[in-house]
């Protein structure tokens, strides 16, 4: 995150001109990609599990849905067998949206496996869950850094005193920030973050805070990084963000390899809205 | 050893011993220019009867022995009066010459400074050199004229672009660079994020640039040496000048303290406060500002001391969120010290900081990080016979690093006080480099330089299983930071690991004829420090990592070989040189490293390989009233890091599946041009054209989507290029004629950089458009059409 925060600043100073421009980029095969990350409201009892199927596609053409034969959940913990396995049911057919709702607590403890079986070959991902904490403070500010019509949002929340702790912001827009409490171990942490002025006064704005893994938060800082465009000549070297879904026997085929991630975090959520 | 080689060997010594037993006796002395009395550097005192000649060093001294005889002699240096006299040399003598200029005496007849000239004989090659006159005349952006923007246009010289800080010799990195300013490293040479460098062009004399056959008493970095020489200052009259650009305004003063004794130089430059804001109409600021400060005394004949200081500041502010402060701050005392007329000494002591702070209030923390060394070197120049010249020295240099230290802001920061682990380090160096005349035809330079790095304890350090902090998680496919198993303290006097490199360097020339020559270089160099880099260009908040236990140094070796030709006399002179270089241990990132405030370095670097070759050609018309030059590079910048094989039997890819790739800045063809070319007294112009292949980067093969982001994947590393870059920027100088009959002496600088207002690259971004939802190239170019108008004066 202050990685970022800092870039953005320093290429602000330097970019003087930007334009779209047509290139022609080269294609890869399609690949599976699979967004599975489970979020954990901590205000409900069950959660409705939606994890997307997508095949990703070259840069300039649209994704297609793949044909999935069977996407399952196993939480490895549970003695039962048949409690233990759940199917994910694609719903409605053909949107690549696999659904079902769970009770929490299939979820929050013990080891959870993602299964799932695509042209005659078998993917699998494993994660435990991981808590987070309240949003503390969402307040509206009057600071800008670049333009005038920025609006400023200041955040807080309380860290997990007496771990390492990751978390992940989700501060709606498609805007993300990846966060480690490096430099303020069991701590109140504050700061500020700035939405652009296309944002409408009077609209809602719901801010997510998600517990990560070391693992999910370096995917995510990745994908954050690969997914932001513009960073100017501070540029960091363009790469394929590798998730934690691999192929089962990869023996057969060492090229093949999913996009995407499967984590199951706790969210705590606030909106609010700007004036 | 065979008795017949052995006897052999002793009767080739006593043959030159006893050929230079003869009664010889040494002319000695300094050189200096009339009207300032600043010593000159590459001054030729040349005796045509014995063929022999030598040339002033960087204080302005030479000293040759020859004969018992009378001679003729001639004392040269171009764009000054050649001074022609008898010797009767039947003692050791010693003679200061002053030299005037000419320059404004000849209407028709322009030449370059001696400094740039090409020297057949020497067998030292791959070097550049440029006056500040020609730096001063060079078109660049904003008319600000800039050392680092004039050495781009030699050939072998890159950048990674516009706006991009620091430049790229023969394939190397930008850390690979020595600069030097009088003789202190200077860590970052850039203000503005690269937009201009950290020296004042008035007060620097000359400046040379080794991109190969680096001698021996340099060391410390791979790639290249950029010497840059400042002046002393004028020690018989005071003189001011300076300048008033678009971007900054300089002013230079200099005069005696005791005439013809001791002299002051004191130099200052200030960009305008709020440089690029009209762009955000904000409260804002942006600026940089330098002072250069000098001081120098002759004791007597023997002795000279000089005090010297640089102190840079670049300042950026947002309103009071953000405030980003960084730069250099150098002390350096010295004495000459002449033990003989053939014994020319020079101790140093060198303080030199390098300091970076930001302060980002909206996250609630401050950060304070540097480099501190102290440095201490003597080196001596003794000047046997004419034949030979033995340079050697040692030098010690103490290292400070301090990664960051991060504070709170302000009462509501949740940010803890915390101190990221210092480290400290020690080079020591000793150097011997002979300069050999072997016959009329050959000339050799060989030397040795030892070099040895301690890295010293520190407060904390990470124990890894295996020694290991690097893993390869072979599910995944991807290098993961290993947690340490434990953690020790340590103190200052424990060492962490200690290398020692011995660093041989040897060059030759071989003159075919009067008029062209041949040499070859073969060269070894070890680097200890590391600039932790994982963009495509410097930024001034990447951090300097020395060796120790998990990060290697590098070590290369560079082989050059050229051809040189002055062409009808010395009206035009060519130079082509091919080169191969081959790097070890260069470090590279494991994939998501993030290098700021990152207090375990060892666990996101990994140690690879590099490699370069290329040909230089380099064509310069050196009289006239038409000069300049046209150089030309053909080259291939690549590396590489390989899966490592550890024991646990894990099949590691490597980095970029193990292949060779790009380097970032990586440019197959280079071709830059400038021209310069003096109509009458009033007006002359100048223009550089720059051809160059595009800089390698990287297009997505594929786009996944996560959580709503679009994310590109890529393929291997750096197989894309962006467009071809080319532009042509102009300039003329007026300078009026009521200038010849008064002391005060202005002169106008109009400029026009890339004329054609051509849009080149700096970098094409993959990314959706947040309005449209589609997916887009965008292509970001900095500088378009730039005029600029300068005002310089001097009285």
């Amino acid at each position: 995150m202050r990685k970022l925060l800092l870039i953005s600043i320093l290429s602000s100073f330097l970019i003087s001109c930007e334009d779209v421009i047509e290139v022609e980029t080269p294609t890869d095969r399609p690949r599976l990609n699979i967004d599975a990350l489970i979020k954990v409201q901590d205000n409900s009892e069950n959660t409705t599990i939606n994890i997307t199927a997508k095949l990703t596609s070259s840069f300039f053409e649209s994704s297609s849905i793949p044909e999935i034969d069977s996407m399952t959940l196993t939480n490895s913990d549970i003695a039962t067998s048949e409690d233990r396995t759940i199917s994910l049911i694609e719903q409605p057919a053909g949107s690549g949206r696999y659904t079902s709702t769970v009770t929490n607590s299939f979820l929050t403890s013990g080891v959870l496996i993602l299964d799932i079986d695509y042209d005659n070959q078998q993917y699998t991902a494993e994660t435990r869950f991981v808590p987070s904490v309240p949003i503390s403070k969402l307040a509206q500010g009057t600071d800008t850094v670049f333009s005038d019509d920025e609006k400023e949002v200041i955040i807080a929340f309380n860290d997990i005193p007496d771990q390492e702790n990751f978390y992940i912001l989700d501060l709606d827009f498609n805007e993300y920030l990846a966060t480690e409490d490096e430099f303020y171990p069991g701590q109140k942490f504050e700061f500020s973050y700035f939405y652009d002025d296309n944002v409408s006064l009077g609209r809602e704005i719901t801010v997510n805070l998600l517990g990560a893994d070391k693992n999910f938060y370096d995917y995510m800082t990745q994908v954050i990084v690969q997914a932001g465009g513009d960073q100017g000549p501070f540029q960091t070297p363009a790469g394929t963000v590798k998730g934690n879904i691999i192929v089962k026997n990869s023996t057969e085929d060492t090229t093949d390899f999913v996009l995407g991630y499967f984590a199951i975090v706790q969210q705590y959520t606030r909106t609010i809205i700007l004036e | 050893m065979n008795k017949r080689i052995l006897y052999a060997q002793l009767l080739f010594f006593f043959v030159v011993i006893s050929a230079t037993a003869q009664e010889k006796f040494t002319l000695s002395g300094s050189i200096t220019e009339e009207s300032s009395n600043e010593t000159l550097i590459g001054v030729t005192i040349a005796f045509p009867e014995l063929r022999a000649g030598v040339t002033t060093n960087e204080y302005g001294f030479y000293s040759i022995t020859l004969p018992q005889g009378s001679y003729e002699l001639v004392v040269s240096y171009l764009g000054f009066k050649t001074i022609t006299q008898k010797l009767d040399l039947s003692k050791n003598t010693k003679i200061d010459f002053s030299l005037l200029e000419t320059a404004e005496e000849l209407d028709e007849v322009v030449l370059t400074k001696d400094v740039e000239k090409l020297d057949l004989r020497k067998p030292q090659m791959s070097v550049n050199a440029l006056s500040s006159e020609t730096i001063k005349k060079i078109p660049v952006i904003l008319g600000e004229a800039d050392i680092i923007k004039s050495i781009l246009l030699l050939p072998g010289v890159t950048s990674a672009g516009e706006g991009a800080s620091g430049f790229n010799v023969r394939g190397g990195a930008a850390d690979q660079n020595l600069i030097l300013l009088d003789e202190a490293i200077i860590f970052n040479s850039s203000h503005l994020f690269g937009f201009f460098s950290v020296f004042n062009p008035d007060a620097i004399k000359d400046i040379k640039l080794y991109k190969g056959g680096i001698p021996a008493r340099y060391g410390g970095r791979l790639s290249s040496v950029l010497d840059i020489f400042q002046k002393e200052g004028n020690s018989r009259e005071l003189k001011v000048n300076g300048g008033i650009g678009a971007v900054a305004s300089r002013l230079l003063v200099e005069g005696p303290i005791k005439k013809n004794k001791a002299a002051f130089l004191i130099g200052g430059r200030a960009s305008y406060a709020h440089l690029f804001l009209p762009l955000f109409d904000l409260d804002n600021t942006a600026y940089f500002y330098d002072l250069n400060a000098k001081i120098n005394y002759k004791i007597n004949e023997n002795n000279n001391l000089f005090l010297s200081g640089y102190f840079g500041r670049d300042v950026f502010g947002i309103g009071d969120t953000f405030r980003n402060t960084y730069g250099n701050a150098v002390g350096n005392f010295r004495w000459n010290h002449l033990f003989s007329d053939k014994l020319f000494s020079n101790l140093s002591l060198i303080y030199s900081d390098y300091y970076y702070g930001l302060n980002l209030n909206f996250v609630g923390f401050d950060w304070n990080s540097g480099i501190r060394n102290f440095n201490i070197k003597y080196d001596l120049k003794h000047y046997l016979n004419d034949k030979l010249q033995v340079n050697y020295g040692i030098n010690n240099i103490s290292y400070v690093f301090n990664p960051g230290k991060i504070e709170p802001s302000n009462d509501t920061s949740g940010i803890v006080e915390d101190q990221l682990i210092q480290k400290y380090a020690n080079e020591f160096a000793a150097y011997i480099d002979v300069e050999h005349q072997v016959t009329e035809d050959l000339s050799l330079g060989y030397g040795l330089r030892f070099s040895n790095f301690i890295r010293r304890g520190q407060e904390e350090l990470n124990v890894y299983a295996n020694n290991n902090p690097v893993n390869f998680n072979q599910e995944l496919g991807i290098y993961q930071e290993a947690r340490p198993i434990n953690t020790i303290g340590g103190s200052r006097s424990d060492q962490l690991a200690n290398f020692s490199n011995f660093e041989p360097r040897v060059s030759l020339a071989y003159t075919l004829n009067e008029q062209s020559s041949f040499k070859a270089s073969y060269n070894r160099l070890a680097q200890y420090l590391h600039l932790l880099s994982n963009t495509n260009s410097p930024t001034p908040l990447d951090v300097w990592t020395p060796s120790g236990s998990f990060v290697k140094p590098q070590l290369l070796d560079q082989y050059a070989v050229g051809y040189f030709k002055n062409i009808k006399g010395d009206l035009y002179s060519l130079e082509t040189e091919t080169f191969y270089k081959n790097i070890q241990n260069r470090i590279d990132y494991i994939d998501g490293a993030n290098l700021i405030a990152n207090d375990a370095i060892e666990q996101v670097i990994l140690n690879g390989e590099a490699r370069a070759y290329g040909l230089e050609i380099l064509l310069r018309k050196n009289e006239g009233r038409f000069q300049g030059w046209l150089a030309y590079t053909l080259s291939k910048s690549e590396q590489r890091t390989p899966g490592r094989t550890l024991s646990d039997g894990i099949i590691e890819t490597g980095i970029n599946q193990g292949e060779w790739y790009n380097t970032p800045f990586d440019k197959t063809h280079d071709i830059s041009l400038y021209a310069n070319y003096d109509l009458n007294k009033k007006w002359s112009f100048n223009t550089n054209f720059v051809f160059q292949t595009g800089q390698p980067t990287n297009y997505p093969i594929g786009q996944f989507s996560f959580q709503g982001l679009t994310v590109p994947y890529y393929g291997l590393r750096n197989q894309g290029r962006l467009p071809t870059y080319h532009r042509l920027d102009i300039s003329a100088t007026l300078t009026p004629k009521k200038n010849t009959s008064r002391n005060y002496k202005g002169e106008w600088v109009f400029s026009i950089y890339n004329l054609y207002n051509r849009r080149n690259a700096a970098s094409i971004n993959f990314g959706r458009n947040d309005e449209t939802g589609a997916n887009e190239a965008v292509r970001t170019s900095i500088f378009g059409l730039v005029p600029s108008a300068t005002y310089n004066f001097k009285f």
